[in-house]
């Protein structure tokens, strides 16, 4: 009976359980509040380089002769238990849920208990922080624990999984301020030496982008109905579509069948007394243009005449089919989107390159993206804007990544058998 | 091949695979395999089909993804009999996978050719196709797991049952890890970042922290099967919140980049 009140309402008594790990984390997050509250949100910019390597180097260190005292101390040995893991990986999910349920502003935004409390920026806020770094520190002498008792081929899916998480965690909190990202807008006239940081703030980089040529191709036009009254598509949010790959060419919108019988991909309007028609047009500001026939199955209307999506020099262009319904096309979808460049760097090199989206450049550290163009111009846009992304420590993450997929493989190969614990825990 | 032609492939499939759970009831093991690889080869044929008239992997809306879902519980129900020799699991594969195919049969999603330029990469097939094929096992063991939470106290739950949840969620968990990094990979080529904390990241996360503590727990407490159950079927719950969830979350609301956007 005694060692049943002991056991239920005495905290602290070794061995610990998952009273005190949740108490161990509830308060990292009170500490958190309190620190957030007293000194406002976390500013990790003065981890660049070489403070981020100093204090990896200190914190290995502390890791490591943590890991070696725990022989000796109980308190210290339970950090790389079983249930310490259980309720910091817990604690951390909480603030990740709270994360994922508050939309998260990005800028310092305090409005409300929890842009006060910090977690309308999470990733900057005292509790996530304090709780990711113990996080990770039992993750970390969870495996030196392991490591100091080896086992050839049954620890190794553990260890690829366990050092690989620490790795990628590792090398993606201090490689953080050490990340630039910069935004560049290139014209078709002059190399461009410029970028911009997130803040506004303009750059001048030991690179130059010459823009040779910019191209879009565009999916082919389509149709759609949308409501007169309103304006909103039918079905509104998942409109009903008719694609356009060939002239002549028929569907169906909803009741309406449709029928077209010529396609301009490049036209320009010709405004007549009572009606507008399109005429093919080569030159810059074209737009697609399609003549259309429908009739509605129900009703029997019948309408017919021209649409077009329009562009920056020409308005878009609807049929009336009847008081309720009329069919537009909307802006046409970017297929591919390249800029053909120049790229000179300020130690003499001189790339000729093609940068599209998910083909990113390569040069001297950097990569650059393609990103976007001027929308408003759309295919006729002669700017492109790319971003220049420089992360030195990306191979660490990715080194910690490929362990981690080696483990997962060797986690599905062997089952759960190979994994189980070999009575270490609390 | 268009979306129309679904119901002509996936009802004959829906008809193989329960003539192979029928089988597989009766201990009629090489007919039940028979039945329940036709059933996925008929199926198959209609994805095949479908991704070479759409001219593009047919991955990008919801409706296909359901697709892959669909077709993956009766595979994954298959591995798990050929390895387990479970009976009833080609049934709760092939009940699974009925509800996904009528989902699509009725409210069919909007099904166009266009994929966006970020989507045009060799990462997109395997990173979505390995979501869902984990999103299958897990599936499958979070029915069987609320099967035995409802139904049955901690002592009827055998030893075996347990062990087969166990082994699902750890094929589950290594081809969520697998796919996630996939992503990561993926994103730093297409956004610069592999990993930016966008809302269907976030809810990513979570579900692996999920699936996380039920595999540890497992271990630290094998004979606490209600709590391990209970960690079980919340993760599937975070998962949901991942998959389609976060299209209704205000939280998420326009700020997702994994709903690319020019602007």
């Amino acid at each position: 009976m005694a060692e049943f009140f002991k056991k239920r309402f005495f905290m602290w008594k070794h061995p610990w359980g998952y009273k005190e790990g949740f108490t161990i984390s509830a308060g990292l997050v009170l500490t958190g509040i309190l620190l957030q509250l007293t000194t406002g949100a976390v500013n990790t910019d003065f981890l660049q380089f070489p403070v981020n390597v100093f204090l990896g180097g200190l914190y290995i260190i502390f890791i490591v002769v943590l890991s070696f005292i725990s022989n000796k101390n109980t308190s210290i040995r339970w950090l790389s238990g079983m249930t310490a893991s259980i309720t910091s990986i817990s604690a951390f999910l909480l603030l990740v849920l709270i994360m994922g349920l508050t939309r998260q502003s990005g800028v310092h935004d305090n409005s409300g208990i929890l842009g006060v409390l910090g977690f309308k920026n999470m990733l900057s806020s005292w509790s996530f922080v304090l709780v990711f770094i113990y996080m990770m520190s039992v993750l970390a002498l969870v495996t030196l624990r392991r490591l100091k008792h080896f086992r050839w081929k049954k620890d190794i899916p553990f260890l690829l999984n366990h050092l690989g998480l620490f790795i990628t965690l590792f090398a993606a909190v201090l490689g953080n301020a050490d990340m630039h990202r910069y935004q560049m807008v290139v014209g078709s006239e002059n190399p461009e030496w410029r970028a911009t940081e997130d803040s506004g703030k303009i750059i001048e980089m030991d690179l130059a982008i010459e823009l040779n040529d910019f191209t879009i191709d565009e999916y082919p036009p389509k149709l759609m109905l949308i409501d007169n009254h309103s304006g909103k598509t039918l079905p509104e949010k998942q409109p009903v579509t008719l694609l356009i790959e060939k002239a002549p060419t028929a569907g169906s919108l909803l009741d309406w069948d449709v029928s077209i019988s010529n396609v301009l991909e490049n036209a320009a309007p010709v405004v007549g007394r009572d009606s507008v028609h399109f005429v093919e047009f080569h030159s810059e500001g074209a737009a697609a243009a399609v003549y259309v026939t429908a009739a509605n199955r129900k009703s029997g209307k019948q309408a017919a005449g021209w649409v077009s999506s329009g562009s920056f020099l020409f308005p878009y262009h609807a049929l009336k089919l009847d008081e309720k319904v009329s069919i537009v096309m909307p802006d046409r979808e970017p297929k591919r989107f390249a800029s053909d460049v120049n790229v000179f760097t300020k130690d003499g090199k001189n790339i000729h390159s093609v940068i599209e989206v998910n083909k990113p450049l390569k040069v001297n550290g950097w990569k650059i993206y393609q990103i976007s163009y001027d929308e408003r111009m759309g295919k006729w846009s002669n700017i492109s804007k790319f971003e220049l992304v420089k992360d030195p420590w990306i191979g660490w993450v990715y080194a910690g990544i490929i362990l981690m997929i080696s483990g997962a493989i060797g986690l599905f190969v062997t089952g759960k058998t190979a994994y189980e614990n070999k009575g270490e825990n609390d | 091949m268009t979306w129309e032609t679904f119901i002509y492939f996936a009802i004959p499939s829906v008809i193989l695979w329960a003539a192979g759970a029928y089988f597989a009831f009766r201990d009629k093991r090489k007919l039940a395999l028979t039945l329940t690889i036709t059933g996925i080869l008929v199926f198959a044929a209609y994805i095949a089909g479908i991704w070479i008239s759409l001219e593009r992997p047919p991955l990008r809306t919801m409706g296909e993804t359901r697709l892959w879902y669909s077709f993956f519980l009766p595979v994954a129900g298959l591995m798990t009999y050929l390895r387990w020799k479970y009976k009833w699991i080609l049934s709760f594969s092939t009940i699974l996978a009925f509800v996904f195919i009528l989902i699509n049969i009725f409210k069919p999603e909007i099904h166009n050719k266009t994929l966006m330029p970020a989507l045009q990469s060799p990462w997109f097939a395997p990173h979505v196709i390995i979501y869902m094929f984990s999103y299958a096992v897990l599936g499958a063991a979070t029915v069987i797991g609320l099967y035995f939470l409802i139904r049955k106290n901690d002592k009827s739950i055998s030893e075996s049952v347990m062990h087969l949840i166990d082994n699902l969620v750890y094929v589950g968990t290594a081809f969520l890890t697998i796919g996630m990094l996939i992503g990561a990979v993926w994103a730093k080529d297409a956004w610069g970042h592999y990993w930016s904390w966008d809302p269907k990241e976030t809810w990513a996360a979570a579900t692996w922290l999920g699936y996380l503590i039920y595999t540890h727990y497992r271990n630290h407490k094998p004979k606490n099967l209600r709590n391990a159950l209970v960690v079980l079927i919340l993760s599937f719950v975070l998962l949901q919140v991942c998959w389609y969830g976060i299209n209704y979350l205000p939280s998420a609301q326009g700020v997702s980049v994994h709903t690319y956007s020019l602007d």
